[in-house]
């Protein structure tokens, strides 16, 4: 909020200097964020927390200034001097709403004549950022920032029967605020009434028919104390906000009311040469209550960690105005009308720690009374699953947690959708819509964008959250790890383009880094991922956690890739949640002997049924089974492969010899013909 | 023509190829007269075959077959010498740059993220977790903001169907440890949160990190000396100094706005911080005794003390990256610095 320096210092008494009040602001919870020079003075802006409405005034941080530098608040000036018939016979006020209005303070001016104001004052308010409109409208504005206490100004000639009436709105009636706008009004909305219709949005706005005017000459100060939540319903309902409604929503003064509609009268007064009328209308159906509080010095030195002198303590709530007193080690106080604030014991624990001030705390760090830290298994597996994509080679990327419902749609029938989309009521954007149900839209998108800032090889991972609503209000978020390999990929020594067996090097080392159990690729993944070229990893209770492959045709043009986009995507809570600790195995004493096997079959036996049987058909010490390579060609026909296969056999015991082995792979050659579709 | 022309082209072949000695232009022009694809000798080799006596046939095509091998595995050999001459030779050139090898990259945010948990683990925090989707009453009315509360104003929530919402910050969790668990309790919890709000300074999801201390007589004292040891340590590069300020906080009570000095003046005032020489890092406070009331925590018994972080902002300004949102675009280039 802007401050005028010079009058806040108005209320100060001495001569404190602008750093020293800057300063002492700051460390007493008032940030003081700018300061520039404006005339003879400055306007800062001062950081006003929303739970104090009390600062929002030239006085109210004039009162933590002055306590913060050690000087007095000035005494508030008061008097006004009045002539004529007594405001009562002139005008009358009714509240019919008392739950919403605790007082309502009024004061009837006559011979006001619309005037300009005065240089000073519109100076004081135009650095505080209000427009000066005329000295009636300036003054209320002027007390407003003087003393936090908003007020309004009607033609009192032009309520009619000369009355107010509080009240909650009839719904459908309308009213025409100051700013043109005419607005429909709810059965909860308070207004400002006379005797027919609503003539202000209760401390919200005014309305143009009872505007002051060229024709006015008697004006109905109003000086009241509105309920922070009506104010604030209404204010919210019809998207308004003004200087009354920020202060009424926090919660003003009550006790102010009379003060501020006196120091308004007078200066109207003063600036239009109108009289005051003896007298204030003050309609208080329910007065505000002062409440001792209890505490002890011993108390907020405990909580504080510093041994705090009552008397200090006595001296800063007597400068907050706390009334307190003090019996030895304990202290009693009355927190003050315009400290709403201060419900409990605590509040005033930092009232005394504020102004006694942080720095004066000694710093002690806590006793360790806990067992030693240990992180959440979530964070442990999802953080496996980065280490092990770094280790890949992988970049990471984060990107937004909601996408546009137009892709989403597309992922309606993913391997991997978790469920319903969760779409956002509120969203930023259309292209916001909706919470991802698959990382890879995101990473999709941060592909394309690094081949278009120049890079040629895209190798990026991102590692996060999908949502799905399956039903009613149950919500799941599991965690996702996913890939996308573009251009070079991983740009490997000695290739030019990614392909599918690249993606799938990386997605196995995930797998296996992860501590994925062991899983089956089979062909799928449409639609997004390409028919010839896309898998569904599988677990051996047939549950689908993964799927790899290259983005089918139609989804590359979608987002216009012209390079090859390999994907995958992961469901890390298929890992295991905490890893089992490696065993040691012996270290092979004999040598091994590797013998390469090759096999001619058609295309429809698939590497790993070929594997798997020559598994399970080998000689019992053949430890591992591997291939070689691959041959297709005319030379074998359409549908025709040859795969060589290296196979090592270890015996735990012995060296083993040539002649034992050329014997078992004898063996294993006619039992391969004999059961699988081979030649060899 | 027969088996000695064979012969013939076999041994011009390998002269040729002695001659290009590793040179790759050469050893290509050699592909092309022998094994191009339109007029390769080769070919017209092959041509051959068929105008022959079919009892040469046979002893042709295998003498043929063996050439075409020879051939093929000489221009590859040669090729291959000629890449690896390179670094080959009687003096391998040691300024050559070596081979790419991948190398990955975690995002700063991350790395950050870890950074922080790291010095907590160490003073015996856990490192906890909990919904991005969170309810009314964890995101808000635990921690002390009613419905109506001003404070909700500053935090300008996404909702999503059934009156769920995207949590705005990640204090939701320390209500749902406090719920099921009784002190003493030390944890910290990073995660995402998301506010309406995007600009050079917002962005709609960011990263929080928040810490909630809770036991028998905790103190001011207290909170203050774990903040400044963790910010040195966080910062311990910069070699920062710390101040508290007073500030207000619907959760926590008194409350402190932490600044640290301005780690691109240090201290003496610039565009970054202002003119004023320090930059917020941290919000804190002592835990509000009605969010212990909220959580079943009994508040005659306990204090404690709370902070939160944004793990975006200390990446910014720990690696000196001027703007948020280019932390979300999925920049290669940029995370690779963070490596």
């Amino acid at each position: 909020m802007r401050f005028d320096l010079e009058w806040m210092r108005q209320h100060i008494e001495g001569d404190t200097d602008a750093d020293t009040l800057s300063e002492a602001l700051t460390h007493c919870g008032f940030l003081v964020e700018t300061r520039d020079p404006s005339g003879d003075s400055e306007i800062w802006d001062v950081e006003a927390t929303t739970n104090r409405p009390d600062v929002m005034c030239h006085r109210g941080l004039a009162r933590e200034a002055a306590l913060a530098v050690g000087a007095r608040l000035e005494a508030l000036d008061t008097t006004v001097e009045e002539s004529g018939e007594p405001s009562e016979g002139l005008a009358s006020i009714e509240i019919r709403d008392p739950d919403l209005c605790s007082r309502y303070v009024g004061r009837v001016l006559r011979g006001v004549r619309l005037v300009e104001s005065p240089e000073w004052l519109k100076e004081r308010l135009e650095r505080c950022g209000v427009r000066p409109i005329n000295a009636v409208v300036d003054a209320t504005n002027y007390v407003l920032l003087e003393t936090g206490q908003p007020l309004h100004a009607f033609d009192l000639d032009r309520l009619e029967g000369r009355t107010i009436v509080v009240r909650r709105a009839e719904k459908g009636e309308v009213l025409t605020t100051l700013d043109g706008e005419d607005r429909k009004l709810e059965s909860n909305d308070l207004v400002i009434a006379d005797r027919n219709r609503p003539v202000a949005l209760a401390g919200v706005m005014g309305g143009t028919d009872s505007e002051i005017g060229e024709e006015t000459t008697d004006v109905l100060l109003e000086s009241a104390h509105f309920e922070a939540l009506a104010v604030r319903r209404t204010a919210r309902r019809l998207g308004m906000h003004t200087e009354a409604s920020h202060r009424f929503e926090r919660g003003a003064d009550p006790e102010m009311t009379p003060v501020a509609v006196d120091l308004a009268a007078r200066l109207i007064a003063q600036l239009t040469g109108a009289t005051v009328c003896p007298g204030r209308i003050d309609v208080r159906p329910r007065p505000w209550q002062a409440q001792e509080m209890t505490f002890s010095v011993s108390g907020v030195s405990r909580f504080a960690g510093l041994e705090i002198d009552g008397d200090d303590i006595v001296r800063i709530l007597e400068a907050l105005e706390f009334r307190p007193s003090r019996d030895g080690d304990t202290l009693t106080c009355v927190p003050p009308s315009f400290r709403g604030d201060i419900e409990r014991v605590s509040d005033l624990y930092e009232e005394v720690i504020r102004h006694i001030g942080y720095d004066a705390v000694p710093a002690v760090l806590p006793t360790l009374r806990t067992p030693p830290g240990r992180r959440h298994p979530n964070w442990e597996l999802v953080d496996r699953g980065r280490r092990a994509a770094v280790g890949c080679g992988l970049t990471e990327a984060v990107t937004y947690a909601f996408i546009d419902p137009q892709v989403d749609a597309r992922l309606e029938s993913w391997p991997l959708s978790p469920g319903p989309s969760v779409p956002l009521s509120n969203p930023l954007a259309e292209t916001q819509g909706t919470m991802r149900r698959s990382l890879i839209p995101g990473l999709l998108a941060a592909a394309r964008e690094n081949l278009n800032q120049g890079e040629v090889d895209v190798a990026l991972f991102e590692e996060g959250r999908v949502f799905s609503n399956p039903e009613g209000d149950c919500y799941e978020e599991p965690e996702h790890l996913a890939v996308v390999l573009a251009g070079g990929g991983l740009a490997l020594p000695g290739r030019d383009a990614v392909d599918f067996l690249e993606l799938k090097g990386v997605v196995a080392a995930l797998l296996r880094d992860v501590t994925f159990p062991e899983v089956a690729w089979q062909r799928g993944g449409g639609p997004w991922l390409d028919e010839t070229e896309g898998a569904v990893l599988v677990d051996g209770d047939r549950r689908i956690v993964g799927i790899a492959g290259r983005l089918g045709d139609d989804e590359a043009g979608r987002w216009g890739f012209k390079q090859p986009v390999y994907v995958a995507e992961l469901m890390l809570q298929a890992a295991a949640i905490e890893p089992a600790l490696p065993r040691f195995e012996a270290l092979p004493r004999f040598p091994a002997v590797w013998v390469d096997i090759t096999v001619e079959h058609g295309t429809d036996l698939s590497y790993a049924g070929l594997e798997a049987a020559v598994r399970e058909l080998s000689d019992r010490l053949v430890t591992s089974v591997s291939l070689v390579g691959r041959f297709t060609g005319k030379a074998l026909g359409p549908g025709r492969v040859r795969t060589t296969l290296r196979l090592v056999y270890r015996h735990p015991e012995r060296s083993m010899t040539q002649e034992e082995v050329n014997a078992a792979q004898d063996r294993l050659r006619a039992a391969l013909v004999e059961r699988i579709d081979v030649t060899i | 023509m027969g088996v000695a022309r064979l012969d013939e082209v076999r041994a011009a072949f390998l002269a040729d190829i002695e001659s290009a000695g590793g040179d790759l232009e050469a050893v290509e022009k050699i592909r092309v007269r022998y094994a191009g694809r339109r007029s390769g000798l080769l070919l017209d080799l092959t041509a051959a075959l068929r105008e022959l006596p079919n009892e040469e046939k046979r002893d042709y095509g295998r003498a043929l077959n063996e050439l075409k091998k020879l051939v093929a595995d000489q221009l590859e050999a040669a090729k291959d010498g000629a890449c690896r001459g390179r670094a080959a030779g009687p003096q391998v050139d040691v300024t050559l740059p070596g081979l790419t090898l991948p190398k990955g990259a975690q995002h700063p945010v991350h790395l950050v993220r870890q950074r922080i948990e790291e010095i907590f683990l160490r003073m015996g925090y856990d490192v906890e977790d909990g919904p991005e989707i969170e309810d009314d009453r964890h995101n808000f009315e635990a921690l002390n903001i009613p419905p109506d509360h001003p404070a909700r104003d500053d935090q300008d929530t996404f909702y999503v169907s059934g009156g769920r919402l995207l949590r705005t910050h990640t204090s939701p969790v320390q209500a749902r440890v406090m719920e099921q668990r009784k002190p003493p309790i030390r944890i910290i919890v990073p995660g995402k949160v998301y506010r309406r709000d995007s600009d050079l300074r917002h962005s709609p999801m960011f990263h929080q990190i928040e810490g909630l201390l809770v036991d028998e007589g905790v103190t001011f004292g207290n909170l203050k000396a774990t903040l400044e040891t963790f910010l040195h340590a966080l910062f311990s590069e910069h070699g920062v100094d710390v101040r508290f300020r007073p500030s207000y906080f619907p959760f926590t009570e008194p409350s402190a706005e932490v600044d640290i000095t301005c780690i691109f003046c240090g201290g003496s005032g610039c565009g970054v911080c202002s003119r004023s020489g320090w930059i917020e890092i941290l919000g804190s406070g002592m835990v509000d005794p009605r969010v212990f009331e909220g959580v079943g925590v009994d508040a005659d018994r306990y204090t404690g003390f709370a902070f939160g972080l944004g793990l975006d902002r200390v990446a910014m300004l720990l690696y000196g990256i001027p703007d948020l949102r280019q932390l979300f675009v999925g920049y290669q280039r940029l995370t690779r610095q963070f490596a």
